[in-house]
């Protein structure tokens, strides 16, 4: 077998494994340890062994990561004045502070969007496929995924708006840079509700120093919201012995935001 | 105006970082900090199902009363790699509970910790499987 027919084989095993997604037993999505993962004599995952390498000789990112840190605010580390809200951000940054972030879209099931969805408690799954050349993030929040594609295209011309918009990656060096346009014009950069316009510009620089440790810095560039880009480097934590669980948020929603439903009032 | 809004964000990032956000929506929209309450009770209902799971139960007032309180939980996921299944709670349990009361006043609660009629404290929060 070649080195990208055993690609395919694993990325067909990882589609077989995404369909019987359905089972009702978590015995096999949690604590379930892949032979791939590098270990410590004691067993544990070996956190400081070298980050796997995809076929073309790239860190490969693949894996089950989570935040650390930054699941509400993701300029808690910035100085003042790094992001510089213009009026029409500050006037809706100041609304959705009020209503403690009441009317997020998260809560009503929508997508997180990006840079967002990196921002859940609940862990993400990165599989890259070298054929044909995609990597496709699967977030367990709210069951949403993103596809970064690698193949050369370029953007759509006027896509419609959308919660993850349009996703191309390129590498530099050992950094694989993803850039993302075409968002609705309503979104959520985090949970206490900064906000990111149709005109927003995210690029993502993701970087695997090691087997367990992933960053990923992210400038947001949006000119109807912010004065200047700015960005914030987000760290992710392995979770080498989990697989996604199943994550339907319709299924027993109480937060439907409506004018007859105030905070509170939910049961 | 400026100082206003200098002021309300120096607050904002002051009370920011102890506001642990629930997986997908925010506690404190709903819940009050302020209004810590402990209970004991029957369960009623286990429902466990994500976005929160949620269990019911009937608490007995010094009068005799007895009010059916819901209380809210993380998600399945998130209790799940806590180390929770769909039995862990059953109709019928004993539970005391301290949660965090709606802002509603309602008989509502964000549970923070719950201790089965044996003493056995449950995690409601979400252990990293490295920790």
């Amino acid at each position: 077998m070649t080195k990208t027919e055993r690609w395919i084989h694993i990325g067909l095993v990882g589609v077989a494994l995404l369909l019987i997604f359905a089972l009702p037993s978590h015995a096999q999505w949690l604590n379930y340890k892949l032979a791939t993962t590098p270990r410590t004599p004691d067993g544990k995952p070996d956190l400081n062994a070298p980050a796997p390498k995809t076929p073309e000789g790239k860190p490969d990112f693949s894996g089950v990561w989570r935040v650390n840190g930054y699941q509400y605010n993701i300029g808690k580390d910035l100085k003042p004045g790094e992001i510089d809200m213009l009026p029409r951000a500050k006037a809706l940054y100041e609304q959705r502070r009020k209503s403690n972030s009441f009317d997020n879209p998260w809560a009503q099931c929508y997508p997180g969007g990006v840079p967002r969805a990196w921002l859940s408690p609940d862990p993400f799954k990165i599989l890259y496929m070298p054929v044909p050349q995609v990597t496709v993030v699967i977030f367990e929040a709210v069951q949403t995924w993103r596809q970064i594609f690698t193949d050369g295209r370029g953007f759509p011309n006027d896509p419609d708006p959308t919660y993850n918009g349009y996703s191309i990656g390129h590498w530099d060096g050992d950094t694989f840079v993803v850039e993302t346009t075409g968002f609705h014009d309503n979104n959520w950069i985090d949970s206490a509700g900064m906000p990111g316009s149709d005109a927003l510009k995210v690029t993502e620089r993701f970087r695997r120093k090691d087997f367990g440790h992933m960053d990923v810095a992210v400038t947001i560039d949006d000119p109807k919201m912010y004065s200047k880009p700015w960005t914030v480097i987000l760290p992710f934590t392995p979770y080498p012995d989990d697989e996604l669980v199943e994550y339907v948020c319709n299924e027993n929603n109480r937060y439907p935001v409506s004018d007859t439903i105030k905070p509170g009032e939910i049961r | 105006m400026t100082t206003k809004l200098a002021v309300f964000l120096v607050g904002l990032a002051l009370i920011l970082p102890v506001f642990p956000a629930l997986a997908h929506h925010t506690v404190v929209a709903i819940y009050d900090n302020e209004q810590p309450i402990t209970l004991t009770g029957t369960v009623t209902k286990f429902d466990w199902r994500n976005p929160h799971v949620w269990f019911y139960m009937d608490v007995k007032d010094a009068n005799g009363q007895v009010t059916n309180w819901g209380f809210e939980l993380n998600g399945l996921n998130v209790l799940s790699r806590a180390g929770w299944t769909r039995s862990t709670l059953k109709v019928g349990d004993t539970l005391t509970v301290q949660a965090n009361r709606a802002r509603s006043g309602g008989p509502t609660a964000n549970a923070r910790e719950v201790t089965t009629g044996t003493g056995q404290k449950l995690l409601t929060r979400q252990q990293s499987t490295l920790q």
